[in-house]
């Protein structure tokens, strides 16, 4: 399980990062094309959008990863031991039933709906459902990670970067 | 009151104070509450349809993008040139360094017009660095939060736009024109709050520089200071839109760090990336799921009865403008800004003109109410945001920003009852007339 | 039981003051009305509960009733509708009414039904015309190099093409800045929302040259219509039926409200020969030659 969970978690950042990059060049060549080239493209908007919900439920599975979203620390801080691990183990818990309920099954009904009923995006003229089917593979992420920590513990959280 | 509140209520609460992740928490407790209305399928493909909705929208894109370009700025050598120039210039006044963050989140929301992309870009270097000073890291948070929100008053500005649809009619030139007054107001009252923490705390005060070194610090900085200038230069001369410039932050920081400063390698590249879309994805999700909340809330009519009940309390024209504005910052709290203001605005205009009040007015005090809703938790952008870039957390937060809450509600009493903040400046322009 | 009230939630884009959210109260009280309080609609105006794209999703997940939609965000569900976004298929407002009121439109409301997406009526929405912010147009060839921000959509984007202009697809939220600002040179709408949305303020020449006639189209999720008894579809259909009269005429009150407004406000408007800006639309009307849209073009044009 911990195995898995890291080499996913590898390729999960790698595929962000890229993710990332791909969305620069794209806002960068909306700029250009309108700008020095005066012939404005028509999908970079779109495609900056779809990737921003991509890069932006991608990378919510991987912040989770990093124990990095925000949360009220007041209680968690005042336990320990046995006590805290139980706690640990309840908020995994309710992460993955959010994951399954909303995500995954949410997610891939409106993922088939939109395929099924044949909706196409204005621009690129995708099936949008293409675009909805992050969030139950977000939703996949976030479970397989939810059960690394109810068996293996949590990851300590992120630190603060220091800039030299 | 209504049992879908009253669950959203108790849900969310009890998760928060479990520590479970905050946008889960919310995505939890707004599904529950939906349960009352929506059958369980339904209401689970709308929570997934309304947070992929709350994140595919292109004026986001400023986050990623400040955010990239702020982790570039701080590792590239960029931040630290300009700091170093800003404390040349008002390093020997107490609680400097505060004064220049929030004269860079003023300036940086100002043309931005994002309050969360201020914070981002301005926070990313400014929180280090007030900290390797000798800041406390909370401290140095609130007042990037606090502050960032004063672009949302300062033209251009989304909101204000949003507002002029939803009062079906005010000129959206006056609105501009009307907000920098209070904008600024906001900022100095926020330095004040700085100076009086610094003297209190004995933050470092630096001491005069010499003419040479006042000339090596600007000259070193002047690459740096440039970003700024292409920034702002492009956004007023029509070449690019405030989200795009984001884009070329991310371009020019990017080349002045690895080929000019060459202070960040190349191999070094692809883990700014990740690490940009990790505080990126923290924002995200928090966005998607406020959405959903949003969604519900309006789905149930929840704010209209909420408001309806209190504004029965009185008929005081003071004592009416007061509770519109603590249900405002009790919306503020809870809600987003562009959903409380099109929900609001058609509910609190035709009360506040029977007050007198000119939908100018109005208008602006109804902004500035809710940009301190935007640094208040549960629900505030900026807020997560300050969090996000600092990695510390809300509850550390709360403390540091008592004093900025109290200056910016000191402020918005002044413009609520005072027109002439918000008036005189559009009627002097001849873009109003005062009635 | 037979005292239950059937609420219908509706949800559309528009603020308040818009002449087509004017119709839509006037459809909810005809239907109290003509059901004798057995039937109601809740109407959640300005995109509260989401934009149009993502309303007409709601309604095929069936957590929402009605909505309002343009036939512009429509062509993702329904590709049929692109026809509306093809510009000069009608001659004149009475042309664009006497098809929409024909067996063929009706036939193209209920083209939806099999994604769910049931249409009830027509509103008005008037015609699209070109606005900008330094620049006369009195033809085409006053269009060229002329950024023009155009909505999402490929049929949307053809037209400015074929009409000389550089089409650039901008948010409508973002639209006032970027004019103000200089990102884009122009864009287009109907005389009511150049007014309403401010953009008068900006762009000081209006070219009243009508390239498309796009009607805003009332939907119902096809679940909840199929859900209605037969008395309750009449009622409804009846309601809308007399919005649609009610709110034809409102639209035209509107229309020249707006523009004595506009005027008043210094924007100088034009009213072109039409003819050189249709022959440039000729070759986009060939280009469809093979579908169902060239179809729809003849069909419209020989009536
Ligand atoms: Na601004
Ligand atoms: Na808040």
């Amino acid at each position: 399980m911990k195995a898995l969970s890291n080499f996913i978690e590898k390729i999960l950042g790698a595929f962000v990062g890229l993710l990332m990059a791909v969305m620069v060049l794209d806002v960068t060549w909306q700029v250009l094309t309108r700008f020095v080239l005066k012939e404005p493209s028509s999908y970079t908007e779109e495609l900056a959008r779809f990737l921003l919900v991509w890069i932006g439920l991608l990378g919510a599975a991987y912040a989770y990863r990093k124990k990095a979203h925000l949360g009220l620390d007041i209680l968690s801080q005042k336990l320990e031991g046995i006590a805290k691990r139980r706690l640990d183990i309840f908020i995994s818990l309710v992460c993955m039933l959010f994951a399954c309920v909303i995500m995954i099954y949410g997610g891939s009904k409106l993922m088939l709906l939109t395929l099924e009923l044949d909706q196409m995006s204005a621009a690129l003229q995708v099936k949008v459902g293409y675009l909805y089917s992050v969030i139950p593979l977000s939703g996949l992420l976030i479970v397989l990670f939810s059960l690394d920590r109810i068996v293996n513990g949590d990851p300590e959280p992120e630190e603060l970067e220091f800039y030299e | 009151m209504d049992w879908s509140v009253v669950v959203l209520l108790v849900t969310f609460v009890v998760l928060l104070i479990l520590n479970v992740p905050i946008s889960i928490g919310i995505g939890v407790a707004t599904f529950a509450a939906m349960l009352f209305t929506i059958d369980f399928g339904p209401a689970a493909v709308t929570v997934a349809q309304r947070m992929a909705s709350g994140v595919n929208s292109f004026a986001l894109l400023a986050i990623p993008f400040f955010v990239l370009s702020g982790l570039l700025m701080g590792r590239g050598g960029i931040a630290h040139r300009l700091i170093e120039f800003a404390k040349v210039l008002i390093g020997m006044l107490p609680g400097g360094l505060a004064f220049v963050n929030i004269i860079s989140c003023t300036l940086f929301g100002a043309i931005s017009g994002s309050a969360v992309a201020a914070t981002s870009a301005i926070g990313g270097f400014m929180i280090p660095t007030m900290e390797k000073e000798g800041y406390d890291k909370n401290f140095n948070t609130a007042v990037t939060v606090a502050s960032s929100t004063t672009g949302l008053l300062i033209p251009p500005s989304n909101i204000l736009i949003v507002y002029s649809l939803a009062s079906g009619g005010v000129s959206i030139a006056a609105l501009f024109i009307a907000g920098y007054l209070p904008g600024i107001l906001v900022a100095l009252s926020l330095m004040a709050v700085c100076a009086v923490y610094a003297k209190m705390h004995g933050y470092p005060v630096g001491r005069v520089p010499s003419i040479k070194e006042v000339g090596k610090k600007t000259l070193d900085a002047i690459p740096s200071l440039f970003l700024i200038v292409l920034v702002i230069g492009g956004i007023v001369g029509g070449f690019f839109t405030a989200t795009e410039a984001s884009v070329i932050a991310v371009l020019y920081s990017l080349i002045l760090s690895v080929f000019i400063y060459k202070e960040v390698k190349i191999p070094e590249l692809p883990e700014i990336f990740i690490k940009s879309v990790e505080t990126t994805a923290i924002v995200m999700l928090l966005i998607a799921t406020s959405t959903a909340m949003s969604w519900m809330l309006s789905y149930e009519n929840i704010p209209q009865n909420i408001s309806a009940a209190l504004m029965g309390l009185s008929d005081n024209p003071f004592i009416i403008l007061l509770t519109i504005n603590l249900i405002l910052l009790l919306v503020g709290i809870f809600m987003d800004m562009t959903p409380a203001v099109l929900i609001f605005t058609p509910i609190f205009l035709p009360v506040a003109m029977e007050l007198g009040m000119s939908p100018l007015h109005f208008g602006i005090m109804m902004v500035l109410n809710l940009c301190i809703g935007l640094c208040t938790p549960p629900v505030g952008a900026v807020l997560f945001v300050g969090c996000g870039i600092a990695k510390t957390s809300i509850a550390k937060l709360i403390k540091p920003l008592m004093p900025m809450y109290a200056a910016m509600i000191v402020v918005l009493m002044l413009v609520a009852y005072v027109p002439a903040i918000s008036e005189f400046l559009p009627t002097f322009f001849g873009l109003y007339e005062a009635k | 039981g037979d005292t239950e009230v059937r609420t219908l939630k509706m949800a559309h884009t528009l603020d308040q003051t818009h002449p087509v959210h004017q119709g839509i109260v006037f459809m909810a009280d005809r239907l109290e009305e003509v059901s004798g309080g057995k039937m109601t609609i809740d109407i959640y105006p300005g995109g509260q509960l989401g934009s149009e794209r993502e309303l007409m999703e709601l309604l095929q997940i069936g957590s929402l009733a009605m909505t309002k939609v343009s036939s512009s965000p429509m062509e993702g569900f329904v590709p049929a509708m692109k026809v509306f976004n093809v510009p000069y298929v009608f001659r004149d407002n009475e042309h664009f009414w006497r098809v929409l009121n024909s067996e063929e439109g009706k036939e193209l409301l209920l083209a939806g039904d099999s994604v769910n997406l049931r249409g009830l009526g027509y509103f008005d929405a008037g015609s699209r015309s070109f606005y900008n912010v330094d620049t006369p147009v009195y033809k085409p060839e006053d269009l060229t190099g002329q950024k023009i921000r155009v909505q999402q959509s490929q049929t949307a984007l053809q037209m400015v093409k074929s009409l000389g202009g550089s089409p650039t697809p901008i948010s409508w939220g973002e639209l006032y800045t970027a004019l103000s600002q200089g990102v884009v040179d122009g864009a287009e709408n109907n005389p009511p929302s150049f007014y309403t949305s401010k953009h008068y303020e900006v762009c000081k020449y209006y070219t009243l040259n009508e390239h498309t006639s796009v009607p805003d189209i009332v939907l119902i999720s096809s679940y909840i219509w199929n859900n209605l008894d037969q008395q309750e579809q009449v009622w409804l259909q009846q309601a809308m039926d007399d919005a649609v009269v009610y709110q034809r005429k409102l639209w035209a009150e509107k229309t020249q409200e707006a523009l004595d407004a506009v005027q008043e406000a210094g924007v100088t408007v034009i009213r072109p020969d039409k003819k050189p800006f249709m022959d440039k639309v000729q070759a986009m009307h060939e280009s469809y030659k093979g579908t169902e849209i060239y179809d729809l073009i003849q069909t419209f044009k020989a009536m």
